[in-house]
């Protein structure tokens, strides 16, 4: 009974943690701390895959970066993580997401670009059915 | 005239290069280089790889990568401090971050071994390798295939000089 009633708990604190207005996020700006990922590295305002990213910079290099679409609706949750440093058994753990609902989830390898230099995978959330096809392109 | 097999293989890979070979308004070659990727960024690479030219060639790095940016960066120790992997009394070059679709023009004229790579991707390989002139040209230096400081990785992605030489330009693994 202890253990149930911690574990709940645990879930509870968890829920709270990670719940946030996701209509703050909903349209392209989102608010301070996040940033134009091709305003301050030397990048495509749009990439293919990805859409038009925001990150809050204190959360580098994992991440969110909230990916949006050619119409400026959030569209995937990105993150990204230096297979080196999962190797040297760094953790990213806890991190929040920029949408509630997941559609769907692809995980690849990326070889590096300006911002994450050394090789590494990413994590995409899908928010919606047609998400990963506003964002191909 | 009697060519030699070098000779003969070297006017050979002069002709392949001639497919990408665009002609500048004053009537001289202009040979260009592409800085490509896959889709999802899975791998980077300059094509061609390696590359034999005559010194003077005009030469044009253009970005064929629609989701990323790359550089053409000399390796040199006035450049985020590498070991020198170009002539000695060569220029050493930089061409800041080039968008998809941007380009960088560059033109070598000291014979030798001219190394670079792109600064955001040498982690993942991304160098490519420039013969200019043939060894015994007056001045030549090929102090690069000996210079060494460079992860494993790295260093085995040049390909030789003499494979350059024999074929006019090779490309990276896996790439026909």
């Amino acid at each position: 009974m202890l253990k149930a009633l911690s574990i709940t708990a645990c879930l509870l604190g968890a829920s709270v943690a990670f719940a946030h207005d996701e209509s703050k996020l909903e349209t392209m700006p989102p608010a301070s701390p996040y940033v134009q990922v091709s305003d301050v590295l030397p990048l495509p305002a749009f990439l293919p895959g990805l859409g038009t990213l925001f990150v809050d910079p204190a959360t580098l290099p994992a991440g969110p970066f909230l990916g949006y679409d050619h119409d400026g609706k959030l569209s995937a949750t990105i993150y990204m993580t230096p297979l080196e440093e999962l190797k040297n058994g760094v953790a990213y753990d806890d991190l929040a997401v920029g949408k509630h609902h997941v559609e769907s989830v692809d995980i690849y390898y990326n070889a590096g670009h300006p911002g994450v230099e050394k090789p590494h995978a990413h994590v995409v959330l899908h928010h919606d059915a047609s998400a990963k096809a506003r964002l191909a392109k | 005239m009697i060519m030699t097999r070098r000779e003969l293989l070297m006017v050979a890979g002069s002709a392949l290069l001639a497919v990408n070979m665009p002609v500048l308004a004053s009537g001289q070659p202009q040979v260009l280089i592409g800085m490509q990727g896959t889709a999802r960024g899975e791998r980077v690479w300059f094509d061609p790889l390696g590359l034999a030219v005559k010194p003077g060639t005009a030469l044009k790095f253009v970005n064929r990568d629609n989701g990323n940016s790359h550089t053409v960066t000399a390796y040199h120790p006035s450049l985020f401090g590498h070991v020198r992997r170009i002539p000695e009394k060569a220029e050493p070059f930089n061409s800041g971050y080039l968008l998809p679709d941007d380009s960088f023009e560059l033109t070598l004229t000291v014979p030798g071994v001219y190394d670079y790579y792109c600064l955001p991707h040498e982690h993942a390989g991304m160098v490519g390798r420039i013969v200019v002139g043939n060894p015994g040209d007056e001045g030549w230096d090929d102090s690069a295939i000996r210079a060494g400081g460079l992860d494993d990785n790295v260093e085995t992605a040049f390909p030789s000089v003499n494979d350059i030489l024999t074929s006019g330009k090779t490309r990276a693994p896996g790439l026909t």
